[in-house]
């Protein structure tokens, strides 16, 4: 199902990276800051974390990337080059992102930066949306968003251009083994 | 000013190349977006959700208005554009909102929502790219989904620098620019307006699906939220929404799914801690009245895909910059009736061309030709006739008179026949030969040949029903079919009382004289009680078997006339069909003549309403012949029937394409199996001197035997 996923997502442009563990998610993640943005850059990173640093010193993070923020507002986000968040789920059969968002903070981070990195569990992909929609809880979920590869529009003379008002790269960070 | 408005549209060459690169690229697109889904399983999950939702609007407004508000939304019902818009100028006006984003919505168009807000002084921004610059332009949509395809990227650039700042006409630019201009926007707004695709009642969610990431930034910056949704949107439970999900962006787009899809419930965060205000408006404006009426009711299947647009011969020429008014094309026109009344539909129903091109690929299920048809008919009840038209029909339905006038035709059109074609009519009448000869009226019709013809008192005999045009235009059509079956030891039996099927009548709305017209052939063909009634026109064919039951129920004749008929349709056979089986059974062979190449042309209501394709190809094949398909083999040829003479210009252009298609085929044989597509094919051809002949199948077969 995760070749699916793969296959599916990637065929919408979507970046997918696949790693063993949180750790080496989190040194490919550092990476990725470091070459797509500069130290100085201040607040280029927006970070809506919940579990993934889990363990982490975020002073340490920050020492080391000062372009990090975990501060998140619209102005803050908007100027952002890159979002960070967690995704709760993705579908294999349409490549889809899960993101319940009930916290806007959330998804600040993944609709007004340039990237998105979504960071994603492999355990919790589900086949199909009938069965991901049996998962959620519509009772208590205000917000809750598919997103399938990065924002696009056709609609200047039919030609397809990647990156409107949404982010214009999505890359997946899958972790296996949580 | 219809007229005009048509003229610009054909004239404006850009339209045409846009409409047509998206249609052909869109058709193999869709293909590839459906590989392995079963659309018709899809179809069929879209019309039980959404006829169950016809059925009860008032119970699922209630679970809808009950679940949402228990989660803190504020929902508001009303059939009222008025209440609509006083609505939403309330809650603009208590929250001193100055500026408004909006995601693309048709509930707000067909209420005029922008119009009224500005005239409240407040600034509303359409994010939507496509809506954004049609709005900057001052200019209405040309297509639903695509509302700027008739724009090019110079176009674009000039709006863009004449309204904001200058950009230069290369794509990619322009959208970084509007990303970057509209992104101000989105972040200063009081209020975001958008409507909803989906809303579900089991949960009191709304889903909304875009592309370019902007509903998803009118919904979380703004601390206000209301979303306009016309009641057709709701669905019943949660698990409902799946066929709607698989098949929109696949019929409107060919994409497998849109980049998103957000659903919501409830009121939800706002970034400064707070809770946003929520409002949803469920919006009626004449949609339970469409539930209540038992033609129209199937209109509410609609998902608004747009994908009946995509496929219509007549919208790829003109764009819904005519083929409509908020709502365009085919589904626009019924909408139309319903949300703005039916005298609004006056002109734009008349655009359809009744080809049935857009009853296969509609997601709902919708037949919309026979709607607009319906809506014809109510305008000609309501409206009543022009006094020349009554005069005309009345012609019509005396069949003696009728008859007698087309004899008389014939003698005086000499002056302007040459050979079989008149290519020329003078002066005032020049209008229908300007693009395509018109078959000359034959000398003797068909029904006085038939009296002539010697052939032997086989034991199974069939009644032959001409129509028009092979009885007075191409008798030889008749003639060729007699031949094929006196070989097949069957003889042919032609009722001399028989008259036009009542088409021209049916196709306008005019039922009492289709009826008649029905009636009179109901009697002359029950008389010899043949086993089979054969027609060599399928529209024809169609009449007898199925529209023209439709006008004598519309009539109210007695169950046993009802009868009778339905008796009589059973009967009716295509000559297509009735040949291919006699093909098939071995009663009809052929010699081994030279291979000759050909090229078939599948006739709308052959291939579309009577379901015939396959066999007119096997039949030609078995003959000796070599088929070579042509590009869009069963789109429309332009005919219409009396729609090239409503529309003269936009039946030209079709059949400039059909045209095309044949030649690039390289084969100089047209097969069809339609006596109006040959008139107009076979005129088309003949008035540019093509070098292309054009034949119904039956003259083809007769040839080889």
């Amino acid at each position: 199902m995760f070749e699916l996923f793969k296959e599916k997502a990637s065929a919408l442009m979507a970046e997918v990276h696949t790693f063993k563990n949180q750790r080496e998610t989190l040194e490919f993640i550092k990476g990725f800051i470091k070459e797509n943005t500069l130290t100085e850059d201040q607040k280029a990173v927006v970070w809506y974390d919940t579990w993934f640093l889990d363990g982490e010193k975020k002073e340490d993070l920050l020492a080391e990337l000062p372009q990090i923020t975990f501060e998140i507002t619209p102005e803050i986000a908007s100027k952002a080059k890159i979002g960070i968040n967690e995704v709760d789920g993705a579908i294999a059969e349409s490549g889809s992102l899960i993101e319940v968002s009930n916290h806007i903070q959330k998804r600040l981070v993944s609709s007004l930066p340039e990237i998105h990195i979504a960071i994603l569990p492999t355990n919790r992909i589900f086949p199909d949306l009938k069965t991901a929609l049996r998962s959620f809880n519509f009772a208590t979920t205000s917000y809750i968003s598919l997103i399938s590869g990065p924002s696009r529009t056709a609609d200047i003379e039919r030609v397809l251009t990647i990156g409107v008002h949404g982010p214009e790269r999505v890359v997946i960070v899958c972790v296996e083994n949580l | 000013m219809l007229k005009e408005e048509i003229q610009k549209a054909l004239q404006n060459p850009v339209i045409a190349k846009a409409l047509t690169n998206f249609y052909e690229a869109y058709v193999v697109a869709r293909e590839k977006a459906y590989e392995g889904l079963d659309f018709e399983e899809i179809r069929n999950e879209i019309v039980r959700v959404k006829s169950y939702t016809a059925e009860h609007f008032d119970e699922l407004i209630r679970k809808f208005t009950e679940e949402a508000t228990k989660k803190g939304a504020k929902v508001f019902y009303t059939k009222e554009i008025k209440e609509v818009i006083n609505y939403v100028l309330q809650v603009a006006k208590a929250h001193n909102v100055k500026t408004i984003v909006k995601s693309k919505s048709m509930a707000t168009e067909e209420i005029h929502l922008n119009k009224h807000l500005q005239e409240a002084g407040i600034e509303v921004f359409e994010t939507d790219l496509g809506e954004w610059i049609i709005q900057l332009a001052g200019q209405r949509p040309s297509h639903m989904v695509l509302p700027a395809i008739h724009l090019t990227r110079y176009e674009v650039s000039d709006i863009f620098t004449k309204k904001v700042e200058t950009v230069e006409p290369d794509i990619k630019k322009m959208v970084k620019f509007a990303r970057k201009n509209l992104r101000g926007k989105f972040l200063k707004a009081d209020l975001g307006i958008t409507g909803a695709n989906i809303a579900i009642a089991e949960t009191g969610s709304l889903v909304i699906f875009t592309n370019e990431g902007n509903a998803r930034l009118v919904l979380t910056l703004p601390k206000v939220h209301i979303a306009i949704v016309g009641i057709e949107k709701l669905v019943d439970k949660l698990e409902d929404i799946d066929p709607i999900v698989k098949a929109l962006p696949r019929n409107a787009t060919a994409q497998p799914i849109t980049t998103y899809a957000s659903f919501i419930t409830g009121e939800r965060e706002h970034w400064d801690g707070t809770k946003k205000e929520v409002h949803i408006i469920l919006f009626d404006n004449g949609r339970s009245e469409m539930a209540k009426d038992p033609v129209f009711k199937e209109a509410l299947q609609c998902i608004r895909c747009a994908s009946c647009l995509n496929v219509c011969p007549v919208f790829r020429l003109i764009s819904g910059l005519v083929f409509g008014r908020v709502y365009t094309g085919g589904i626009g026109t019924i909408l139309t009736a319903w949300t703005e009344g039916l005298k609004a539909t006056k002109d734009i129903q008349n655009l359809c061309i009744q080809c049935g091109n857009c009853v296969k690929i509609c997601p709902g299920k919708i037949n919309i030709p026979d709607l607009i048809l319906e809506i014809r008919r109510r305008l000609a009840e309501e409206e009543g006739l022009p006094l020349k038209v009554r005069a005309i029909y009345s012609v019509v339905n005396n069949r003696r008179l009728f008859h007698t006038t087309l004899r008389l035709a014939s003698k005086l059109q000499k002056p302007f026949k040459q050979g079989p074609f008149i290519r020329h009519l003078p002066l005032a009448l020049s209008e229908p030969t300007q693009e395509r000869s018109l078959p000359a009226i034959a000398e003797t019709p068909f029904r006085d040949l038939i009296k002539k013809i010697k052939q032997p008192d086989f034991k199974e005999k069939v009644a032959f029903f001409a129509g028009c045009l092979i009885d007075f235009a191409y008798p030889e059509i008749g003639e060729k079919l007699v031949k094929l079956l006196n070989k097949a030891d069957i003889k042919v039996v032609f009722p001399q009382d028989q008259t036009c099927c009542g088409a021209p009548a049916l196709y306008n709305g005019v039922m009492d004289v289709a009826a008649n017209n029905m009636l009179q052939n109901l009697n002359a063909l029950e008389q010899e009680n043949p086993d089979y009634i054969l027609s060599a026109c399928p529209t024809c064919t169609l009449v007898l078997k199925k529209k023209g039951l439709l006008a004598l129920r519309n009539q109210k004749v007695s169950s046993e006339v009802l009868s009778r008929a339905e008796k009589m349709a059973e009967k009716v056979v295509d000559t297509s069909y009735f040949i291919s089986r006699l093909i098939k059974e071995g009663r009809l062979t052929f010699s081994k003549p030279l291979e000759e190449e050909f090229t078939y042309h599948d006739s709308c209501h052959l291939k579309r309403s009577l379901n015939i394709w396959q066999e007119p190809r096997e039949s030609l094949q078995k003959a000796g012949l070599k088929l070579k398909e042509m590009f869009e083999s069963d789109m429309c040829c332009g005919m219409g029937g009396s729609y090239s003479l409503k529309f003269p210009e936009i039946s030209a252009k079709i059949l400039e394409r059909k045209l095309k298609n044949a030649q690039d085929t390289g084969v100089k044989l047209v097969c069809t199996d339609c006596p109006g597509c040959i008139m107009q094919i076979r005129g088309g051809a003949d008035k540019k001197g093509l070098d292309l002949k054009v034949k119904h199948s039956l003259e083809i077969l007769a040839e080889r035997l």
